[in-house]
């Protein structure tokens, strides 16, 4: 089978898996949602300036995708069918196949959780745009850096705290330029030249952690 | 591969450590540099342990990444034991730098305000490449398996350095940096003494000639041990 025959099989063997059961994704949901309530009621009926508002709302989705996004590899180790992955399909087609079943997931999890954050929270948006796009160039990064991750993990003791300790730090220029972008378009007034950097980095880093993944992942996916 | 007798030349490469680095310490301590009358006072001394240990740093996480990429490739259990033991090494190196950047600049840079951590990008990819090190080490204890340790970990290794470059382009755009060399700061070169050089430059060498003399020395450990124990629990 060619790698991306493989990659549509496994995406959609996931996504009918996850459909069944829907174990990750409502996890991370609802870790999301309970989040974002603790916050509101952290934070009282105090005002938050901005940059506040966007660094909560960034670390509640990066410990929800930290929470959720290892399943991937986890759940073929559990239920033994990583044998039969690695026999069927080509490396990069399960690759792939996993990045965008977690791309998806991650997406859809951002949307519901930034909808949920901004109702509840009272967040003024100015700049629609760019939040919608800061926050979907924040997932896909997500995603990017989580897939190979959780098969690096799939076979250690300790699987789910194992996650979040290997992630957070590769995770810091995502979090860097997002959080400011957010920032921005939290508070609005600011053309598209001041951020130029933010969007060089939030487009390119996902793309150089997808880069390494497929370099590497042929020596952690065979024993 | 590795035999445990010492390799040639490694007695006079030791001496001269000893000799450059009892040199370094004595000089940077007593030369009597010339006074520079502003908030640094003496403190500019620490400029010949603190520099230095970056580089180290620099130079470990290079040989740590190095080795793992040598492990991938042809699966020696000895590139792994090389690639642990200069992430170990450089570890203590970035530790320590880090503890004398931060009381370096609690006293000069933000003197009377009490702050110990502060916003400088060169700090904040310190800490970055700690806690990478310090995630690569948790990933290790997570696997019985020799092999597959070795290489989960060697794959980590590399994944990680994708980090570093975006970490350089990133920070100093989020964060003013007072370093020298840093934008609107002078360079090194400019506000240095000749004397200090005299000082400074053999430092360099002397540190990396450290990391190297501790680094063989904990990777020949490292391999005895592993002769002699090889339950791979016990390493």
């Amino acid at each position: 089978m060619t790698w991306w025959r493989s990659a549509w099989a496994v995406l959609e063997k996931d996504l009918r898996l996850e459909w069944r059961s829907r174990l990750a994704f409502n996890t991370m949901l609802v870790f999301a949602l309970a989040t974002v309530l603790l916050v509101w009621f952290a934070l009282g009926t105090q005002p938050v300036v901005p940059s506040v508002q966007a660094a909560l709302l960034w670390v509640v989705l990066l410990f929800a995708a930290a929470l959720g996004l290892g399943r991937a590899f986890v759940q073929e180790e559990e239920r033994g069918t990583l044998l039969f992955l690695r026999l069927n399909a080509a490396p990069l087609g399960v690759y792939v196949g996993k990045l965008l079943f977690n791309a998806a997931l991650v997406l859809v999890l951002g949307g519901v959780a930034c909808v949920a954050y901004v109702i509840v929270l009272g967040v003024q948006v100015e700049w629609i745009g760019l939040f919608v796009l800061v926050l979907t160039l924040g997932a896909l990064g997500l995603a990017a850096a989580t897939t190979l991750l959780a098969a690096l993990i799939a076979r250690a003791s300790h699987s789910g705290a194992l996650l979040p300790v290997l992630l957070f730090p590769l995770l810091v220029p995502l979090l860097l330029s997002g959080v400011r972008l957010t920032r921005h378009a939290l508070e609005g007034g600011l053309g598209w030249s001041g951020t130029t950097d933010g969007l060089v980095t939030l487009t390119t880093y996902p793309l150089a952690l997808v880069a390494a993944s497929v370099l590497l992942f042929d020596y952690v996916w065979y024993d | 591969m590795l035999s445990s007798a010492r390799p040639r030349g490694y007695v006079w490469r030791r001496a001269l450590i000893v000799v450059g680095m009892t040199y370094v310490i004595l000089g940077g301590f007593l030369l009597p540099f010339p006074r520079v009358d502003n908030i640094l006072g003496q403190t500019h001394r620490n400029l010949f342990f603190h520099v230095p240990m970056w580089f180290t740093l620099m130079a470990a996480m290079g040989v740590s990444a190095f080795w793992a990429f040598k492990y991938l490739r042809t699966r020696d259990p000895l590139a792994d034991v090389r690639s642990v033991e200069a992430a170990r090494v450089g570890l203590l190196f970035g530790v320590l730098g880090l503890l004398t950047g931060m009381m370096w600049a609690r006293f000069t840079w933000y003197q009377g305000t009490g702050k110990w951590w502060n916003n400088d990008p060169k700090q904040a990819m310190a800490a970055v490449q700690m806690l990478i090190y310090a995630a690569y080490f948790v990933l290790r204890s997570a696997f019985d398996d020799e092999t597959r340790r070795a290489r989960i970990a060697a794959a980590y290794n590399l994944f990680a350095v994708t980090t570093v470059p975006f970490l350089l382009y990133v920070l100093p755009r989020q964060m003013a940096s007072l370093h020298p060399g840093a934008e609107g700061n002078p360079a090194f070169s400019e506000i240095t003494h000749p004397l200090m050089r005299a000082v400074l430059y053999p430092s360099f060498l002397c540190f990396i000639g450290l990391f190297w003399l501790l680094y063989t020395q904990r990777v020949r450990l490292a391999w005895v041990q592993r002769r002699l124990h090889p339950d791979p629990l016990a390493l």
